[in-house]
């Protein structure tokens, strides 16, 4: 029996997890962390996740015993290898479409998330605006959208083979808050434009971006800059003082 | 005349991430030659490279026992490495729930390790005099990721199910540029004895000493 509880908050690394539940039809629980609050960084979450940070799921074992899980691309393949047995968004282990489907959830976990999430900072969250960073990580998301985008360009719909899988999830809400990162418009990557609207279309997708609570990335690309940078300062505000712990601590 | 390795391994001196799958392969005794792309000639963007991984970077692996097959992001590699060819479990586990777990690490280790400190180096060695406030953050992150394997690594000796596997190779080579440029060695000496304890045993391995003596003799070269 799964006993599924997803501790979550609605950032891209959060909603990849959320989405994967609702495209795979599972029923799960759910628990909202306030990273404002910094409650990620209380001791019965790093019993979960010593990293403390989001998302980390917890579910009951086919052996009875609990099993807890951080790292979001780590509880996706979690989920896929014990419950996507039709394959709806997975393909079965050994294929060559496995791997590759691993090859890009990689490239998503260790590329366009920390290189987007350091574009959000300079841009974002820094106290001082610093050019040089904001260029640096603005160039790199563009240069890894680009990536997917002449991908895109090559299988037609998705990222690997002719459906959607844990790849496409992983990378979307990302691609979703590409203004926040400071990507003003993906008009120079068509391909990846439609794949975020083709994903947009699909219900699980839906259902799963407003947990725990709305999704606000579509919204937020309607903004102007001066209410966009509005809302940056009151992040930075939490931010910065998640830093300075962090930093207390060693 | 000698076989032909079954391996081609595409990796850079500079970077850690190549490295990391020769000491996989040399622990596996998995045979493979190195390929070094110049990257002063950008070669690594070049055509002939992006028809192996379209995103140019390094490393990337083809497989000539198994139709030449061809894998890129270090950590899909190993995956891919222990899955197909550590079939009797030595630096891999057979049961599920370690497996997950172990699979957990090395996604720390890829999204949470290697891109933190990464960049650290990067201001280090090439600032262009931005606030120091930047190469703090990185140095900065490099700690926690550090105090967070401390935290596990002083109740356990290993990640993940009580014995040495890829989970932990995997954070050697960056932990070691931790060591020689982002803090010093004594950081983790003074903060992080587990740690310290953690990446000399696998110093110690005759394989994993091999490839780092290999790597260390080329970058004074």
């Amino acid at each position: 029996m799964s006993d599924i509880h997803l501790y979550t908050a609605q950032t891209p690394n959060g909603i990849k997890v959320s989405i994967l539940l609702e495209e795979l039809g599972l029923k799960y629980k759910t628990t909202a962390i306030d990273i404002s609050k910094n409650t990620q960084k209380e001791p019965w979450f790093l019993e979960i996740n010593p990293n403390g940070r989001i998302p980390a799921l917890t579910d009951t074992f086919t052996d009875g015993q609990p099993i807890r899980l951080f790292e979001s691309g780590s509880i996706m393949q979690y989920l896929v290898d014990r419950y996507d047995k039709d394959h709806k968004v997975s393909y079965p282990q050994g294929s060559r479409e496995y791997y590759q489907t691993n090859n890009w959830l990689h490239w998503q976990m260790a590329g366009l998330g920390p290189m987007q999430g350091q574009s959000n900072h300079f841009t974002r969250y820094a106290p001082e605006k610093i050019e040089y960073g904001m260029n640096r990580y603005q160039n790199e998301t563009r240069r890894l959208y680009r990536v997917m985008d002449t991908q895109l360009g090559k299988t037609k719909a998705y990222l690997v083979g002719d459906k959607c899988t844990i790849a496409d999830i992983a990378c979307w809400g990302w691609v979703a808050s590409h203004r926040w990162a400071g990507i003003e418009t993906l008009d120079d990557f068509p391909n990846l434009n439609a794949w975020l609207e083709r994903m947009l279309a699909r219900p699980g997708v839906e259902a799963g971006r407003h947990v725990p609570s709305p999704h606000k990335a579509f919204e937020m690309k309607k903004l102007s800059k001066e209410e966009l940078d509005k809302h940056a300062a009151e992040s930075a505000k939490w931010v910065q003082q998640g830093m300075a712990e962090d930093a207390k601590k060693k | 005349m000698a076989a032909q390795p079954q391996f081609t391994l595409y990796s850079t001196v500079v970077g850690p991430n190549g490295w990391k799958v020769a000491m996989v392969l040399r622990e596996l005794g998995l045979t493979y030659e190195t390929v070094y792309p110049d990257f002063s000639k950008r070669e690594q963007k070049g055509p002939e490279f992006l028809k192996l991984n379209p995103n140019g970077r390094i490393p990337v692996v083809v497989d000539h026992h198994y139709k030449d097959f061809t894998l890129w992001e270090s950590n899909a590699i190993i995956e891919y490495l222990t899955t197909k060819y550590d079939t009797d479990n030595k630096l891999s586990f057979g049961d599920f729930d370690n497996q997950q777990y172990m699979r957990q690490w090395m996604y720390f280790q890829a999204s949470g390790q290697g891109p933190y400190y990464g960049q650290a180096v990067w201001f280090i060695k090439n600032g262009n005099g931005e606030p120091k406030e930047v190469v703090e953050r990185y140095q900065n992150e490099t700690r926690r990721v550090i105090s967070v394997l401390e935290s596990v690594l002083s109740k356990q000796e290993w990640l993940v199910g009580g014995k040495l596997s890829v989970a932990d190779i995997c954070f050697l080579q960056w932990n070691t540029s931790a060591d020689r440029i982002i803090l010093g060695s004594e950081f983790i000496d003074r903060e992080a004895p587990h740690v310290r304890r953690w990446m000399n045993a696998m110093i110690a391995r005759p394989a994993i000493a091999a490839v780092m003596q290999e790597r260390m003799k080329m970058l004074s070269a």
